[in-house]
């Protein structure tokens, strides 16, 4: 309850800071329409060549589309500029002053801010996921529906869960900017379905960083395509993760000294 | 002239020696340059898989098999890497966080230590990617280029191109003086570049308007003509009008700069101040 408490205030403080730099989200909605008519357009022209890439038709890679947004939109609302700014505060000593809160550091650490006008990614994936799911005039039965659920909510623990773990990384190495990079290069390939890439890059992106499970099975279980070992092996894999990056990080702290102390 | 050699030499010996410091780092950078064109081959290899192996295109030097594929990506990531800059939002960074101030009371234009960066970056990245560059042709069996003689005139067009694209650049970078930021028109640039330069698809599968529209407007000049050129895939016929248009986008490149620093630099008032 206090956690719930605490949250509602952090997502009000938030909501206030922003609410400064309106601007920001039309410039962001803007570029993400660019960058998404820039895709929707470069597969329309593959599709004039053929009628499906691997089994996957174009409404398919919509749907796959969307989902790609709606996560990279709740990475950049909720997860990213926490993460960030753990990462920030290892390197200017300042996270000793979270760590002096009396409740969770972890909770504390990775929920107390909100960047709204990233909201606009969010927008985006859902309004086309609607579009999509109507084109393909799937019928989303309760069975769907909870797939749909219970596989988007795991991928948002994984993608937590990975993030929490590099930045647990910081108490030792400092500096994971550039790790942040390669992720996000992974994750930059999950826009389009993994069955085109050459099979070690599909390894790499199912076992090393799991883009698969952070897009690509949400994205079947929307189209009513996913089966149910995938849906499990995904809650096994959230559940695994969430576990062990916050026994990570609650080792991390353990050997964390401070930036100067 | 042996003003310029000095100003040159010295700026690019802090280039360099700032890349080296960082150089995992700008490694990094560098390797989203492959991205991209990878992943558009993976997409139209599979489109050409799902066909059946076969080309696509109108027969001709506009069709492509899965070779082809390879050898016009690859090239275009390579050609990218050497062409690329980012100088629109370094530059709308630093007029937003007043770092701007103290490079104008130079007495150089700032322009010209950002070249030398530019440069540096390309210098020390290419030594350490070329292995990759190598095995990537190595593994994925491309067309090698049709003819010596194009492919010689490739060169000097992948530095025109270079040209073009680092004037562009930095004039839509100018248009932070009056927005202080430039994400919205850098992403309408890069829309507009992906597919009008071929960066996404060959020019000759586009669709006829946009075929059109890649005719008429500066894109091609900045990476499909010298990709297609070094490939040999320009009609001989063409490639004198390539380098004509190339020139002009130039000339027309630095005006547009010119005109806009100009007005640009009147209206900065330096943030904060």
């Amino acid at each position: 309850m206090r956690y719930m408490r605490l949250l509602v205030v952090f997502f009000k403080t938030s909501l206030q800071t922003d609410m400064e730099y309106r601007v920001d989200f039309f410039t962001r909605i803007l570029a993400s329409l660019l960058g998404l008519l820039t895709t929707l357009g470069g597969l329309s022209v593959v599709f004039t060549y053929t009628s499906n890439i691997h089994g996957w038709k174009l409404a398919d890679m919509v749907v796959l589309l969307s989902i790609y947004y709606l996560m990279d939109g709740i990475i950049e609302m909720f997860i990213g500029p926490n993460m960030r700014q753990i990462m920030e505060q290892v390197r200017q000593g300042t996270l000793d002053f979270v760590l002096l809160k009396p409740i969770s550091a972890q909770f504390l650490a990775t929920t107390r801010q909100i960047n709204i006008w990233r909201m606009a990614n969010v927008l985006i994936g859902i309004g086309l996921s609607i579009f999509s799911v109507n084109r393909l005039s799937l019928s989303i039965g309760p069975v769907q529906a909870v797939a749909f659920a219970v596989t988007m909510a795991a991928s948002v623990g994984i993608v937590y869960s990975f993030w929490l773990f590099l930045v647990t990384l910081t108490f030792w190495v400092v500096r994971i900017d550039n790790l942040e990079q390669i992720v996000a290069q992974a994750f930059e390939a999950g826009r389009y379905p993994i069955d085109i890439y050459p099979s070690w890059l599909r390894g790499g992106l199912t076992y090393v960083i799991p883009v698969v499970f952070m897009i690509t099975v949400p994205a079947r279980a929307l189209a009513g395509r996913a089966d149910g070992p995938q849906v499990l092996t995904s809650i096994i894999i959230a559940a695994c993760a969430v576990t062990l990056s916050s026994w990570f990080w609650r080792f991390g702290l353990k050997n964390y000294t401070g930036a100067s102390a | 002239m042996r003003y310029w050699v000095t100003v040159y030499r010295a700026n690019l010996k802090i280039a360099i020696a700032q890349m080296l410091q960082y150089r995992f780092g700008i490694l990094i950078w560098a390797v989203w340059g492959f991205v991209g064109p990878l992943i558009s081959l993976a997409v139209w290899t599979s489109a050409s898989v799902a066909r059946g192996g076969g080309s696509i295109g109108a027969a001709g030097s506009g069709s492509y098999s899965r070779a082809d594929f390879a050898a016009y990506f690859l090239t275009f990531m390579i050609v990218g890497h050497l062409t690329m800059s980012w100088d629109a939002f370094e530059f709308a960074f630093r007029v937003r966080d007043g770092n701007l101030s103290p490079k104008l009371l130079r007495p150089l234009h700032p322009i010209h230590s950002d070249v030398t960066f530019n440069i540096a970056f390309k210098l020390t990245t290419c030594v350490m990617i070329l292995p990759a560059w190598v095995l990537l042709f190595v593994v994925l069996h491309p067309t090698p280029p049709h003819s010596l003689f194009s492919f010689l005139c490739g060169i000097p067009a992948v530095v025109m191109a270079g040209l073009i694209r680092y004037i562009l650049q930095y004039s839509l970078a100018v248009i932070a003086f009056w927005t202080t930021r430039v994400e919205a028109i850098n992403q309408l640039y890069f829309t507009l570049d992906a597919f009008l330069a071929g960066r996404i698809a060959p020019l000759s599968l586009l669709p006829g308007w946009m075929g059109l529209m890649a005719m008429y407007l500066p894109f091609r000049s900045m990476g499909a003509f010298p990709v297609e050129l070094l490939l040999g895939r320009v009609p001989a016929e063409q490639i004198l009008p390539g380098f004509i248009m190339q020139i002009a986008w130039l000339g027309a490149a630095v005006c547009v700069f010119r005109i806009m620093w100009r007005a640009g630099i009147k209206q900065y008032s330096a943030v904060g101040a």
